[in-house]
C-alpha cells in the first residue's frame, strides 16, 4: 500500500472523528481499498461536507437499501472515492422505518443531486433540504408512497394506469420562451425531454425530465436472478458498453466474496474492454459529426468501426453482448487462432483512425463549431462529479484504469489524455487521443497475455452481508457497481451507476448562455448512451414460421436486387 | 394574335419545363455523389421523382389553419418558376426586358421570404427559429448576388441579363467577372440551402426549421421549389459569368448550359459533403467578409479589368 494511501486513511479517520461528533456507530474495512463507516444521520451532511470539500474526495453514488428484514431500518449509503490513494469511503446511516428522512448532502456535494432523488423514489427516504426534490425515475403516473426497491414490493407489480399526467416542470424565466427538445428529437437516440429557455437564440436556462426507459434492472438483480445470471442482464444495461457493465458487476461480487480472477481472464477482460472503447469512440465520432451536419464523418467512422465489430464476433460469437463474463473470470477463452486476425484488424483500423484524427484535428470549420462551445469549467466538472472524457477535457485527470486499477491495468498502464479548455473541442481531442491509445493497449495486452485458467474455482457459496465496490472506465466515463451480498444466491442490493448518469447532470451548466445551435453538439459531446440492434426477424402470421434474414440477404434487399425489393 | 401569344409563351413554357423536370434529376445525381463520398451506394438517380410522386399523393395534414399556411408552398414553387422564366437558359430569357436584373433579384428574394412565411404560419417554435435564421441568411446573402450582378451590369453597360451574357460571351473572361462569379458561387451554396449554410433547416438542431410542420403535397411543393432554386441559380451563374462557348443554336447552347450548371451543382455538393454546419453568427460574419471582398470586383470593373 502506498504512502498516499496511509496518509489518506489517517486523514479520513481524523475527519470522521471530528465531524461525526461522537455519533459514529462503527467502522469496518470490508476490503483493503474500502472503508465502511456507519454514522448517525444527523452527522451525515457534515461528514459529506468534510470528505467532499475538505479532503477533496469525489462523490460516486448513493445507495438506498431496504434493510428492514435485517435490522428494521433503511440504509442510506454514500460512496466517495479518493482517486490518488485508491480508496473508497462508504458512509452509511441507518434510517428508522417510522421516520424515513435524512439530511440531503446535495447542498454540500452538488453531484449527489440525482442520486438522492433516486433513493427518495426507490426506497422512500426523503432527503431533507434537497434543492430540487422532484421525481427522478418513477413515471409521472406512479402512485405516491409506492417504492419499488423496498423488499415487500414484488418485481412484477404493475400500478394501475393513470391518464393525462404531466411531469412537474419549472417555469421559464420572465421574457424567455420555451423550446422543447424531446422526448423524441432527431439527435436524441433515446427519449429524454429537455426544455430549453431561450431568448432569441440564447439559452438562459433549461429543465429536464428523463428516465422514460427505466427498466428496473436493479430490482430484478435482487429479486429474480442469481449471481450467475446477472452478468447477462448487466451486459444489456447498455447497447454499446455491455462488457463494461458485466465486468464491473463481476468484479464487485468477486471483491465482496474474496474471489480472485485468474491473470489470463483479467488480460482478456482488458482486451475486450479496450475493443469496446475503440468501437464506442468511433461510433461517437460519427454521431458527433452527424449532429453538426458532417455526415461524411458519420459514414466513414462507422465504416472503419465495422471490422472491430466483426472482430468481437469472431472472438465471442456476437457483435455485442458477448456473454463472456462470469463471477470469478470468464466463460470463454480467446479463440486460439485469433491473434493474426486481431493484429491485422488493429493495424488496418489504426491506419484509418490516424487519417481520420488528422483530418478532424485539421478541420478549421469543425474547430470553429466546437471551440468555446459548451464549456464546463474545472470547478463545475468537479462539483457535479463529471467522469470520463468530459472530466479529462476539463482538466480533471481521473481515469478508473489508473485510479483504481482492475483487470490487467496494473500491468498494461494506459496513458491518459487531458485538456484544460473544457469545451466541446477539448472533448473531441481527448476522445480521438484515447482511440489511438486503446489500440496500443490491446496490442500490449495481447503480447503480455499469460497462459492459464480463465475462471477461478469457487467451491463455497458467496457469504451474505459483504460489500464490494467496483469501477470500470467505460468509453463514456467511469461505471460504478456496488454489491451487497445476500443469502439466496443473489445480491441483497446491486447498485449500478452508468457514466452518463453523472455526465448528463453537467448539461445545464454546459449549455448556459450558449445558443440553440450549440445544444445538440454539447449534449452529444457528453456522449449520452445509445442502443442499437442489428438483425431482423420476421414472423409469418399465417404459418407462424420465423424467418431470420442474414446480413447478406438484408444487404441484397436494401440494395434493390433482392426478391422483395426488385430493381428500381 | 394567337400566333403572337404562342410565340411569347413557348419559351416561357420551355424554361418552366426545364426547371420542373430537370431539377429532380439533378438532385438525384447530387445524392449519388454524396453517397459516393460517404462510401455508400445511395438511392437510384430517379429517387427524387418518386419522392415527389409519393408526397403529392399523400393526405394533406395541417398543423395550422389559415389560407396563408395552405397556399404558401405552391406560391413558393410558383415564384421560382417565375424566376426560371427570367433566367437565360441557352438563349435570352423568355421574359427579358431592359432592367430585368433588378426583377431577378427581387424574385430570388421573394422565394426566401415565402419559405420564411411558411415557417411563421405553421405555428411551431422550431419553424419560428428556422424562419428567423432564414431571414438573417437572406439579409446577408442577397447583397452578394446584387453586387455580383451589378459588376456584370457595369461591364455590359446595361441592366438586362441578356446584354450581360452577350457582352461576357463576346469579350471573354476578366478579373472583375471572375471575382464576381466566385462570390456568386459562394452565395449559391447558401441559397441552395447546402452545408455549411443549411442553418435555417438544420435537421439536428431545429428539425427542418420552416419545413418542420410541412407534409404531403405541401412538402412536395417546397422540396421541388428548393431543387428548382438551386438549378435556376446555377443556370444564372453559368449564363452570366461563364457563357462560353456560344453557338447561337438553342438546343446545343441549352445542352452545354445544362452540363455547366450540373458541374457547378456538383461542386456545391462536394463542398456540402466535406463541411460541418456553421452557426448562424459565424455564417453571417463569413458572408459579411465575402460581400466586402466582392466589392473589389466592382473596383476592378471601374478600372476596366
Amino acid at each position: 500500500m502506498t504512502e498516499e494511501y496511509e496518509r489518506t486513511l489517517a486523514a479520513v479517520h481524523e475527519l470522521m472523528a471530528a465531524r461525526s461528533n461522537g455519533s459514529q456507530v462503527s467502522v469496518t474495512r470490508p476490503n483493503p481499498d474500502t472503508l465502511h463507516f456507519i454514522v448517525e444521520r444527523k452527522a451525515m451532511r457534515s461528514v459529506a461536507d468534510g470528505l467532499f470539500n475538505q479532503l477533496q474526495a469525489r462523490f460516486l453514488i448513493s445507495v438506498g437499501t431496504d434493510k428492514r428484514p435485517l435490522s428494521g431500518t433503511f440504509g442510506i449509503l454514500h460512496v466517495f472515492s479518493f482517486d490518488r490513494a485508491q480508496l473508497y469511503v462508504l458512509v452509511e446511516s441507518l434510517i428508522p422505518e417510522d421516520d424515513p428522512r435524512i439530511d440531503s448532502i446535495t447542498p454540500v456535494a452538488p453531484g449527489a443531486d440525482w442520486a438522492e432523488r433516486e433513493f427518495q423514489d426507490a426506497v422512500g427516504v426523503r432527503p431533507e433540504g434537497h434543492p430540487d426534490p422532484r421525481r427522478l425515475l418513477l413515471p409521472d403516473e406512479w402512485p405516491e408512497g409506492v417504492h419499488p426497491l423496498r423488499r415487500d414490493f414484488p418485481y412484477n407489480f404493475q400500478p394501475p394506469p393513470a391518464k393525462n399526467l404531466r411531469p412537474v416542470m419549472r417555469d421559464a424565466p420572465a421574457g424567455a420562451t420555451v423550446l422543447p427538445m424531446g422526448p423524441f428529437f432527431p439527435v436524441l437516440e433515446e427519449p429524454a425531454y429537455w426544455r430549453l429557455f431561450v431568448e432569441g437564440e440564447t439559452i438562459v436556462g433549461c429543465d429536464n425530465r428523463l428516465f422514460y426507459n427505466h427498466r428496473g434492472i436493479e430490482k430484478l438483480g435482487d429479486s429474480a436472478l442469481t449471481y450467475g445470471e446477472i452478468p447477462f442482464l448487466a451486459e444489456r444495461i447498455c447497447g454499446i458498453c455491455g462488457f463494461i457493465h458485466s465486468t464491473c458487476y463481476c468484479q464487485a461480487v468477486e471483491k465482496a466474496a474474496g474471489i480472485e480472477a485468474p491473470r489470463r481472464a483479467r488480460y482478456i477482460r482488458t482486451i475486450m474492454l479496450e475493443l469496446e472503447r475503440i468501437h464506442s469512440h468511433l461510433l461517437w465520432l460519427g454521431i458527433a459529426g452527424h449532429i453538426i451536419g458532417f455526415e461524411t464523418v458519420l459514414m466513414q467512422t462507422w465504416r472503419i468501426r465495422e471490422p472491430v465489430m466483426w472482430l468481437c464476433e469472431a472472438i465471442s460469437g456476437n457483435r455485442k453482448a458477448y456473454g463472456m463474463n462470469t463471477v470469478g473470470g470468464l466463460r470463454r477463452d480467446l479463440p486460439s487462432d485469433i491473434h493474426p486476425q486481431l493484429l491485422k484488424t488493429l493495424a488496418d483500423v489504426e491506419k484509418e483512425v490516424i487519417a481520420v484524427r488528422d483530418a478532424i484535428l485539421g478541420d478549421s470549420i469543425l474547430r470553429a463549431r466546437t471551440e468555446g462551445v459548451g464549456v464546463l469549467t474545472k470547478e463545475s466538472a468537479r462539483s457535479v462529479c463529471v467522469v470520463g472524457p468530459p472530466a479529462r477535457a476539463s482538466g480533471v485527470a481521473i481515469d478508473a484504469r489508473i485510479d483504481h486499477p482492475y483487470a490487467a491495468y496494473d500491468e498494461v498502464r494506459p496513458r491518459i489524455v487531458t485538456q484544460e479548455a473544457g469545451d466541446t473541442w477539448a472533448r473531441v481531442v481527448v476522445r480521438v487521443g484515447e482511440l489511438v491509445e486503446s489500440i496500443r493497449l490491446v496490442r500490449e495486452a495481447l503480447s503480455a497475455i499469460p497462459e492459464g485458467p480463465i475462471c477461478a474455482e469457487t467451491k463455497e457459496e458467496i457469504p451474505p452481508d459483504k460489500v464490494g465496490v467496483s469501477v470500470v472506465e467505460a468509453p463514456r466515463g467511469e461505471a460504478v457497481h456496488f454489491v451487497m451480498t445476500g443469502g439466496d444466491n443473489r445480491p441483497y442490493r446491486w447498485r449500478v451507476r452508468a457514466p452518463t448518469y453523472a455526465n448528463l447532470q453537467a448539461l445545464p451548466a454546459a449549455v448556459m448562455h450558449g445558443t440553440i445551435a450549440d445544444v445538440p453538439i454539447t449534449l452529444g459531446s457528453l456522449d449520452p448512451c445509445f442502443s442499437c440492434t442489428e438483425r431482423l426477424e420476421t414472423v409469418d402470421r399465417r404459418t407462424r414460421t420465423v424467418r431470420t434474414y442474414s446480413s447478406a440477404e438484408l444487404l441484397e434487399m436494401s440494395r434493390g436486387k433482392g426478391p422483395s425489393g426488385g430493381v428500381r | 394574335m394567337t400566333h403572337e401569344l404562342a410565340k411569347a409563351l413557348l419559351p416561357c413554357l420551355l424554361n418552366v419545363a426545364i426547371a420542373l423536370l430537370l431539377s429532380p434529376l439533378y438532385e438525384g445525381i447530387l445524392r449519388k455523389v454524396r453517397a459516393a463520398i460517404h462510401s455508400r451506394i445511395g438511392p437510384p438517380i430517379t429517387q427524387p421523382y418518386w419522392d415527389l410522386l409519393k408526397l403529392l399523393g399523400k393526405e394533406d395534414l395541417r398543423s395550422a389553419g389559415g389560407a396563408a399556411y395552405a397556399s404558401l408552398p405552391p406560391l413558393t414553387l410558383g415564384s421560382l418558376l417565375l424566376l426560371a422564366t427570367l433566367t437565360p437558359m441557352g438563349a435570352a430569357a423568355p421574359l427579358s426586358f431592359a432592367g430585368d436584373m433588378i426583377v431577378v433579384l427581387y424574385v430570388a428574394a421573394m422565394s426566401a421570404v415565402l419559405i420564411m412565411l411558411c415557417g411563421f404560419a405553421s405555428g411551431s417554435p422550431y419553424a419560428y427559429v428556422g424562419s428567423s435564421r432564414e431571414m438573417m441568411m437572406a439579409l446577408s446573402v442577397e447583397p452578394i448576388l446584387a453586387i455580383a450582378l451589378t459588376v456584370g451590369a457595369f461591364k455590359a453597360g446595361s441592366l438586362a441579363l441578356g446584354s450581360m451574357t452577350a457582352f461576357q460571351a463576346h469579350n471573354g473572361p476578366s478579373i472583375s467577372m471572375a471575382i464576381a462569379g466566385f462570390a456568386f458561387f459562394l452565395a449559391l451554396q447558401a441559397q441552395a440551402g447546402k452545408l455549411p449554410f443549411d442553418i435555417a433547416e438544420a435537421d439536428q438542431e431545429i428539425m427542418g426549421g420552416p419545413l418542420v410542420e410541412q407534409s404531403g403535397p405541401r412538402l412536395a411543393f417546397l422540396k421541388w421549389a428548393m431543387w428548382t432554386k438551386q438549378l435556376v441559380l446555377a443556370f444564372l451563374l453559368v449564363e452570366v459569368f461563364l457563357p462560353w462557348p456560344r453557338f447561337g443554336a438553342l438546343p446545343i447552347d441549352l445542352l452545354i448550359s445544362s452540363i455547366k450548371a450540373l458541374v457547378v451543382l456538383l461542386l456545391v455538393a462536394v463542398v456540402d459533403v466535406v463541411n460541418p454546419r456553421l452557426r448562424i453568427d459565424q455564417a453571417m460574419g463569413y458572408f459579411m467578409r465575402v460581400g466586402l471582398a466582392s466589392l473589389s470586383a466592382l473596383a476592378f470593373a471601374v478600372i476596366g479589368k
